[in-house]
C-alpha cells in the first residue's frame, strides 16, 4: 500500500498532485501553521519529493519562503488561496496539507507538534457540540 | 469588551486587519471545502459584520475567490504568502474571520463543530493524540 499514490487537488480545482511514500501525518499548532491555515492547527502529512508531481496546474502554484524559517515554506492556489504541498527548505520532505487530499491517505494523525504553542482560544472539537451539517438557528 | 479591537494579520506581515467585536459566533467548519482550503481537518472561523471588520494594511495583496456554486461561501488569501485572510459571505452579511490568522485573544472561544457530518474520513481528535510540547524527538 505504501507505493500507491495519493491524489490531492485544491478548492478550485485548478492544481491537483499525486503524492507517494506518506509516512508520518500529525497536527502542528505552531503560530506559522496556524496563520497559514487560518485555522486551529495544520494537518500535515510528510512524503518523498521525489515521489510526488502535480498533474494539473504547476503553473497556478504560489510559493512563500519563509526567510527565517529552518524548514518553513508555504504554498498555495494562486487562484482560490487554498493550501497545496510545499518542499521543506533542505529539499527532503514534501509537506502535505491533508485537508487537500481526494482520498483516505492510509494513514491517521498521530500526535500533536508544538501543543506548547497551540492558540489561546484553542478548545478541542471533541468537547465542543458536534452539528451535522449546519445547526438550526435559535431564532 | 466587545468593542475591543483585535487584530489580526498574514503569516509575511504583508496583510493585517481589525476587528471590532464580533457576532457571537466561533466554531469548527469540518465541510469540504473549508477543508481544502485551510489544508487542514477544519477550519476555525469567528463571524463579525462588515461594520465590525476593517483592512489596516496591504488589502492590495489580498486575493479573492468566489465560487459560482456557492450560497454563502468564498475566500481570501495574501497573495504574497497564501494564508488564508478573511472574506465576506456573498450575501455581504457577514465577514468570516479565519482564526488562526487572529494576533490576540477573541475573546469568544469555540462553541461548535458545524458540519461534522462531512469530516475527513481520516479525522482523529486531536485531544486523542499524543501532545508534543515543540518537536517530538526523531522516532527513527
Amino acid at each position: 500500500m505504501s507505493d500507491k499514490k495519493i491524489k490531492g487537488s485544491c478548492l478550485c480545482g485548478e492544481v491537483a498532485y499525486a503524492a507517494g511514500s506518506l509516512r508520518i501525518f500529525q497536527s502542528c499548532h505552531c503560530s506559522r501553521c496556524r496563520k497559514n491555515s487560518g485555522s486551529a492547527y495544520a494537518a500535515n502529512l510528510y512524503g518523498d519529493p521525489k515521489e510526488f508531481t502535480w498533474t494539473k496546474g504547476s503553473e497556478q502554484v504560489g510559493v512563500y519562503v519563509h526567510e527565517h524559517a529552518k524548514h518553513f515554506s508555504t504554498a498555495f492556489c494562486k487562484k482560490c488561496g487554498s493550501a497545496l504541498p510545499w518542499k521543506s527548505k533542505n529539499g527532503k520532505v514534501m509537506v502535505i496539507p491533508a485537508g487537500t487530499l481526494d482520498e483516505h491517505p492510509g494513514i491517521e494523525p498521530l500526535q500533536n507538534l508544538y501543543w506548547g504553542s497551540r492558540a489561546p482560544w484553542y478548545k478541542s472539537a471533541a468537547d465542543l457540540p458536534k452539528h451535522e451539517g449546519l445547526p438550526v438557528k435559535e431564532k | 469588551m466587545s468593542d475591543e479591537k483585535i487584530n489580526g494579520s498574514c503569516l509575511c506581515g504583508e496583510v493585517s486587519y481589525v476587528i471590532t467585536g464580533n457576532i457571537g459566533i466561533f466554531q469548527y467548519c469540518h465541510c469540504s471545502r473549508c477543508r481544502k482550503f485551510t489544508g487542514s481537518a477544519h477550519a476555525a472561523n469567528l463571524f463579525v459584520t462588515p461594520e465590525q471588520f476593517a483592512w489596516i494594511k496591504g488589502s492590495e495583496w489580498v486575493g479573492v475567490y468566489v465560487p459560482e456554486h456557492t450560497r454563502h461561501f468564498a475566500t481570501a488569501f495574501c497573495k504574497q504568502c497564501g494564508s488564508a485572510l478573511p472574506w465576506k459571505s456573498k450575501s455581504g452579511k457577514v465577514v468570516v474571520i479565519p482564526a488562526g490568522t487572529l494576533d490576540q485573544h477573541p475573546g469568544i472561544e469555540p462553541m461548535q463543530n458545524i458540519f461534522w457530518g462531512s469530516r475527513a474520513p481520516w479525522y482523529k481528535s486531536a485531544a486523542d493524540l499524543p501532545a508534543h510540547e515543540r518537536l517530538p524527538v526523531s522516532g527513527s
